[in-house]
């Protein structure tokens, strides 16, 4: 089966490698990464502005340019989080905890180089799992249901809780502030209104990427409007100091490949998200590391772990999308969206009916990744030169695009004001020294975990033990009982040790 | 929105003196000649990227190579589609500003909510229908339910344990299904999600066991065997579908839930305006590229006049509020 796979994937690159696919291709991972770049510009109003130029297209130009746009723009996400601490697409805020704080170390390059390294060995893995293990994922996909689901969100959530730096309370009580933000809007099971104050600007909720630019960079913009910020070490742009040195390289990597592992496992759970999958991919790595307390001063491991997560995730997302014709997202519905003005239904029959399409697409992946890497080697040193305009320019810019590019999201001012009110929240949290990113993992699991436990109660006519019944669900859930467990007993051994001391 | 709240209604209160003076000749002043004389914009009260996006997108590029404007399709997403709608009911009734409006925004929302910031029947003239489907009763093909008398026995037998999802609260497949479970006297157990594709998704891997879902996204499904269709909620059977009864002739009579889509005015928009607008977006949708879009998509072609996509408008607005009334369904 694998020889075939393989057959078929040359069959793929002679399709991904003609000029006009490879032209298209390359358009839309240049476009992708800019948007990426931007604060707040959103990928999926990119895409569908876009849209019309596939009419004319062929098929696959049309798929491959669009998918490059997506994928495109995951690796420009990771630029400006990491070099002014704005996660303009949300699961990049995990990459903010280190990656801002090497930056101001002044070693924006390497943070830069790291994060770029271990997405295209990500992604390459994300490829090959989609190549050889598709038919399996599928099936595995088909097992998680409302409980399971509730179950990974529940660990999700003690993980975010616990691993943040400082106080593990500061942390829960964040987490918590999170859960309470997604408390707003309809509720989806009632039709209840919740928090909405009559407004139906919120019947949806609070808009994300709202809450990921006003916690994160507009908090920051306010704390250091009025006075002069610590000042950044020497930037050199040398490209020895851009290449991460061998250390680090040996720090990144296992964490990438771990990374990789978690990214490729949430990838097999449609529905999941992309958020909690850098989230456990950051916690992991913290667990695992011999100094968790440096973690939040710049570590390799904390770029390399989510950014590796994140596009593990975003390949194997495909697989859904394309064997099965359901979209797993707005983009992936998009993408579909093309291929049926084209006339081709996106449905299970896709892959034997027009193999050029799936086997061209996942060739023009590697492509794509290889370009991506090949356009941002060279471009960190002229993307961390953003950091010498003085901030008397770029603050003002940054807002300035993070306006337009939340506005953008639905064309809503109002999400605009939620920004501002995020910012305040946010600079208020961080003067508190409360950790803004469980707050972040708060709100987006919040729902998940909400309505996939009212879903699960549904199905078992209000019977708890589905919740333990089902395999996998048990299995999480026994999880989450040992790492509250470990955290307690880890607390009583240190405070009987004092008291012994005392 | 950005406009000074004192500014707009000096505004309003200019416009309306000034129509005030006019009166008649300002009616008959507007030509359709003179139209359109900048880019029209259509509200797509949804994200990007979703099938009626995709549907007004085709439209709309087809509309601005027959009028001699572009036009210009924007998204306002948001509360099941009210934000975009509400926006459209008081934009400048000038014909530069239209809602592409579906079963939910202009027929369900008159009941549905407990308020409304708008009104739908009086706040839209509807401009045209211009596709509607019927939903298909589907089920996971693993199931041994055949039909749609299998169906309800096995609802009846399992003590109304049946399953069914919908894309969301107050949804038009929620609400055929809560009309179904009353015409036929059944407990079906509601079953939300977020959108269709995770609804189809429970139901591929047999997590719920029905679903009322758009011919268009079904139908691949259907073909390649992995759900099975029961019945159509159309008055006739579906040409793709043929061998599909209607739940109607199958012991239900008058049972119809259509999902149409059609582009509608603020109520205030001259009749010129409408009219010309009317007979341009009927040639559109009959053209035969956009036709053929429709049929690979399961959708009838309806293209219908002013007067008729009111009168049919209206006969939905109360059709809905009727099963709103009848199976409590609100949001708010």
């Amino acid at each position: 089966m694998i020889a075939h796979s393989l057959h078929d994937l040359g069959y793929g690159f002679t399709i991904a490698f003609q000029w006009h696919n490879l032209a298209w291709s390359l358009f839309g991972v240049v476009i992708g990464n800019l948007i990426g770049v931007l604060p707040g510009m959103g990928v999926l109003s990119t895409m569908s502005i876009l849209l019309p130029l596939t009419y004319t297209m062929h098929p696959v130009a049309a798929v491959l340019m669009l998918a490059g746009i997506f994928y495109g723009s995951q690796y420009g996400g990771a630029i400006s989080a990491i070099l002014l601490n704005l996660p303009s697409h949300p699961p990049h805020a995990v990459t903010c905890l280190d990656g801002y704080p090497m930056t101001l170390r002044g070693k924006a390059g390497t943070a830069l180089g790291i994060a770029m390294l271990s997405s295209f060995l990500a992604a390459s893995v994300g490829i090959l799992v989609m190549i050889v293990a598709s038919p399996v994922l599928v099936r595995l996909a088909d097992t998680f249901g409302a409980p399971e689901m509730f179950s990974i969100m529940l660990l999700g959530l003690l993980i975010g809780a616990t691993m943040s730096r400082g106080p593990a309370l500061k942390g829960i009580a964040a987490t918590l502030l999170g859960l309470m933000f997604s408390m707003v809007g309809m509720d989806a099971e009632s039709g209840t209104m919740r928090y909405t104050f009559g407004t139906f600007n919120l019947a949806d909720g609070l808009e994300l990427v709202a809450l990921a630019m006003g916690l994160f960079g507009i908090a920051d913009f306010i704390l250091h409007a009025n006075k002069p910020r610590p000042p950044l070490a020497p930037l050199s742009l040398a490209f020895r100091d851009m290449w991460p040195s061998r250390t680090e390289i040996r720090q990144a990597l296992p964490a990438a490949l771990r990374g990789t592992l978690i990214g490729t496992l949430f990838g097999a759970m449609p529905g999941t998200g992309p958020t909690i999958t850098t989230f456990v991919a950051y916690a992991l790595e913290r667990r695992l590391s011999r100094h968790p307390e440096r973690f939040g001063t710049g570590m390799a491991q904390g770029i390399a772990a989510p950014e590796a997560a994140s596009h593990a995730k975003t390949q194997v997302d495909f697989i859904p999308t394309m064997s099965l014709g359901i979209p797993g997202d707005a983009m992936m519905a998009l993408i579909l969206g093309a291929l049926l003005i084209q006339g081709i239904e996106p449905g299970p029959q896709l892959i034997t009916d027009h193999p050029e399409v799936f086997w061209g697409l996942i060739a023009s992946f590697w492509i794509g990744n290889v370009l991506l890497m090949v356009l941002n080697m060279p471009l960190i040193g002229i993307w961390i030169r953003v950091l010498r305009v003085p901030y008397r320019y770029l603050f003002p810019s940054a807002i300035f695009f993070i306006a337009i590019g939340t506005y953008t999201t639905q064309n809503n001012l109002f999400h605009v004001w939620e920004v501002l009110a995020f910012g305040i929240i946010g600079s208020v949290l961080l003067v508190l020294d409360i950790p803004v990113a469980p707050v972040l993992l708060g709100f987006v699991l919040g729902p998940m975990l909400e309505e996939n436990f009212r879903r699960a109660m549904l199905l078992s006519h209000g019977d708890l033990s589905i919740l333990i019944r089902h395999p996998v669900s048990g299995v999480f859930l026994a999880l989450s009982a040992l790492l509250i467990g470990s955290i307690a007993t880890a607390r009583w051994i240190r405070s009987l040790a004092l008291m012994k001391r005392d | 929105m950005t406009r000074h709240p004192i500014l707009m209604r000096r505004r309003c209160l200019f416009l309306a003196s000034a129509t005030m003076a006019t009166g008649m000749l300002r009616a008959a002043g507007v030509l359709a000649a003179d139209f359109p004389q900048q880019p029209i914009t259509i509200i797509v009260p949804f994200p990007p990227g979703g099938s009626t996006d995709l549907l007004a997108r085709r439209i709309g590029e087809k509309l601005s190579s027959s009028l001699s404007a572009s036009v210009i399709v924007q998204n306002r997403g948001g509360a099941g589609g009210i934000i975009g709608s509400n926006y459209v009911a008081h934009a400048r009734p000038d014909g530069y500003t239209l809602l592409f409006g579906v079963t939910g925004t202009n027929a369900i929302s008159a009941s549905l909510y407990t308020s409304l910031p708008f009104d739908p029947r009086h706040d839209f003239i509807p401009i045209s229908v211009i596709v509607s489907a019927p939903l298909i009763l589907v089920v996971n093909a693993h199931e041994p339910i055949q039909n749609l008398e299998d169906y309800i026995d096995s609802s009846r037998k399992n003590q109304n344990s049946m399953t069914f999802g919908s894309p969301g609260n107050g949804t038009s497949m929620h609400l055929t299904g809560a009309m179904f479970a009353q015409a036929a006297d059944l407990r079906l157990v509601h079953v939300p999600f977020h959108g269709s594709a995770p609804a189809m998704q429970a139901l591929l891997s047999g997590q719920i066991q029905s679903l009322f879902g758009d011919i268009a996204v079904m139908a691949p499904q259907i073909r390649a065997g992995t759900l099975r269709a029961l019945a159509v909620t159309s008055q006739k059977r579906h040409p793709a579908y043929p061998d599909v009864p209607t739940i109607a002739e199958s012991g239900f009579p008058g049972f119809e839930s259509l999902s149409w889509q059609g582009i509608f005015a603020p109520a205030a928009t001259p009749a010129p305006v409408v009219d010309m607008l009317n007979q341009q977006i009927v040639a559109a949708v009959k053209a035969p590229d956009l036709s053929q879009f429709f049929a690979l998509r399961g959708m009838t072609v309806e293209g219908r006049s002013v007067t008729d996509s009111t009168a049919f408008v209206n006969t939905e607005i109360t059709k809905w509020s009727d099963v709103v009334k009848k199976t409590g369904i609100h949001i708010g």
